[in-house]
């Protein structure tokens, strides 16, 4: 076991970085706010990550916290400004913000490397914190998909006017979602930095985007652990792959294409689907008679809100 | 003056570029992410039958525009049909939508990569040299005016039949409320696929062009026009074919404005500032009349 973790550290730590990743987008995406800013996000940490290591020599922990805190920062700016786009005019505009950072890069002189990006980025980072830090973050995110907090966010998701009308405050819900996605994409930027000992500009490409929506379109969009599966497929994928070595990017395609069409719910919740049919098989229940009342739904969101606004 | 020349020319390969992608989006609401690739492989399908047997120019462009038509119709059958078929609601057939094109634009785009071991190709096995005439110290090849040209007619054509035909006013009844016009009699299914085979010929002509002009494209060259092609769109505003023009020629004269104001390094950041002030000072375009869905 050992041995085989020492021949694909490279591999585990890649797998880490795009849980956050895919993270950073999904987690927006489960309050209906389609930004892919998360790209970007992991641009500018990826890049102030290596300045405060090259010129400040700061050490792991608090270059991950201030990179995650500066590109908050910046998706809070960006969300106060575009908070209220939906659907396609958002996804573009956060397109455009994500390459935009790459323009910047591009352009940055001795702050980026240029074309050239920068090297030798060397700290304390161990496997431990690393682990550490992406278990904190999938508890957090975890915290978020059970109990009130989740029933709230899926109504945010569904129907915004009916959360606003049961008194959630849906532009904060919003606000939120973009200083998150800043936040969890700053800091697979960093991290992703920090185990790579380089930065450059394949970091702030689109081909980025590409793959954290692959990553949760395939894995699941609406629970943490659809990120964890998607994200695992695809970063061993390649390994397991090799006679598709040079078609790997054709078999992505074509996977994301049959994920777009078969799976709306993703991996994950084919196999929710799939685990529920099965109880279901199991149980034995008395076949309804004819003219019986139908079995009830499960609740909707509305009647989630309404429960929730009588507890209160 | 010669930079004039310039702008004529790009503006009209983004307008044969985007005037596809506008129309798709303001009628039958297909954002379509391979539209760049159905550009990229026209070109490259030219190059590829190029290396089997000389063709004049004229025919490349028609053998583009077919590849191009056909790859589009393709994608609208196989891809966008089912999950638009599948989708629970208009919003999540949008997402899955935009998803499923950049999964299917990676196909060709991958294919293509492979082929030309990731290097430009180019058109010169055609043995077409443009003709360059200098008019008044402007130089001006044949290449750019066939462009301009081909934009030209091809945006007069479609604004046309969307204003003056009854077809055109059944696509425009689609992009205002579907529902409502298929209780009218209007089949969906097939103004969209005509819409797409129209708008991927448009595409792939582009394509052709663009390489000739360039000399050579190598396969990455999409991404960057599909998001140019949507700034152009924004800043016109959706389904409005005059719209789709001013932008173009809007960006173009940016782009080479930023190209003689800066080092080339800039250039690119042109088209993600367009989008971004015109979603945040009107959000529906210069000539948009539909207003921008609210949160």
């Amino acid at each position: 076991m050992s041995a085989f973790y020492a021949s694909n550290l490279v591999l585990v730590q890649a797998t880490l970085v795009a849980i956050l990743l895919a993270l950073s987008i999904q987690v927006p995406l489960r309050l209906g706010v389609f930004s892919l800013a998360g790209v970007g996000s992991y641009g500018i940490g990826a890049y102030v990550s290596a300045n405060l290591v090259l010129r400040e020599e700061m050490g792991a922990l608090p270059t991950m916290l201030v990179s995650g805190l500066v590109a908050a920062a910046v998706g809070l700016l960006l969300g106060v400004i575009i908070y209220r786009l939906a659907g396609l005019y958002l996804a573009m505009a956060t397109i455009a913000f994500d390459l935009t950072v790459g323009v910047v890069a591009l352009n940055g002189g001795d702050w980026t490397g240029g074309p050239v990006g920068l090297f030798g980025v060397f700290t304390n980072l161990t496997m431990g914190l690393l682990f550490g830090t992406v278990v904190l973050v999938l508890v957090l995110v975890h915290l978020t998909e059970v109990g009130r907090l989740s029933r709230r966010i899926t109504t945010v998701r569904e129907d915004p006017e009916l959360a606003a009308s049961m008194g959630v405050n849906v532009r904060a819900y919003r606000l939120t979602a973009f200083v998150v996605s800043g936040f969890l994409g700053g800091l697979a930027g960093c991290l992703n930095t920090l185990t790579r000992s380089a930065v450059g500009l394949q970091d702030v490409s689109f081909h980025l985007v590409v793959v954290a929506l692959t990553t949760i379109i395939v894995g699941g969009a609406l629970s943490w652990r659809g990120a964890v599966i998607g994200a695992v497929l695809f970063t061993w994928l390649p390994s397991v792959l090799e006679v598709v070595g040079e078609w790997q990017e054709f078999v992505y395609g074509l996977i994301v294409v049959l994920a777009a069409i078969f799976l709306p719910t993703g991996l994950y919740g084919l196999w929710c689907s799939v685990r529920r049919w099965l109880v279901d098989r199991m149980r034995p229940r008395p076949r309804p008679r004819p003219g019986s009342e139908p079995r009830p739904e499960a609740p909707s969101a509305a009647a989630a809100a309404e429960q929730e606004v009588a507890a209160r | 003056m010669q930079e004039l020349v310039a702008i004529a020319s790009l503006g009209s390969v983004y307008l044969l570029f985007a005037l596809g992608l506008s129309t798709a989006w303001g009628t039958i609401g297909i954002l379509n992410f391979a539209h760049g690739a159905i550009f990229v492989s026209a070109a490259y399908g030219c190059y590829e039958l190029l290396e089997v047997r000389q063709l004049p120019v004229p025919v490349l462009a028609v053998v583009a525009i077919l590849i191009g038509a056909t790859m589009s119709l393709l994608m609208q059958v196989l891809v966008f049909d089912q999950v638009r078929r599948r989708a629970t609601s208009e919003r999540a057939a949008e997402t899955r939508i935009l998803i499923g094109g950049i999964g299917v634009a990676m196909l060709p785009i991958a294919l293509a990569s492979h082929q030309t071991k990731n290097l430009a190709f180019g058109l010169s096995a055609s043995g077409f040299e443009a003709s360059i005439w200098t008019v008044g110290g402007v130089r001006v090849s044949s290449i750019q005016v066939a462009t301009v040209v081909c934009a030209a007619g091809a945006a007069a054509a479609l604004a046309w039949y969307l204003r003056r035909t009854r077809a055109g006013l059944a696509l425009r009844s689609l992009g205002v409320d579907d529902q409502v016009a298929a209780l009218m009699g209007i089949d969906r299914r097939r103004y969209a696929w005509a819409t797409m085979a129209v708008a991927g010929g448009l595409a792939g002509l582009a394509g052709v062009l663009l390489t000739l002009n360039l000399g050579a494209i190598s396969a990455e060259s999409g991404d960057a026009l599909l998001i140019k092609a949507f700034a152009c769109v924004v800043l016109g505003g959706v389904g409005s074919t005059v719209g789709v023009v001013v932008g173009c020629f809007t960006l173009a004269a940016s782009e080479v404005w930023v190209l003689t104001q800066t080092s080339g390094m800039w250039v690119e950041a042109v088209s993600f500032g367009i989008i971004f002030a015109v979603l945040l000072l009107r959000p529906q375009g210069i000539f948009g009349r539909q207003e921008v869905r609210r949160v």
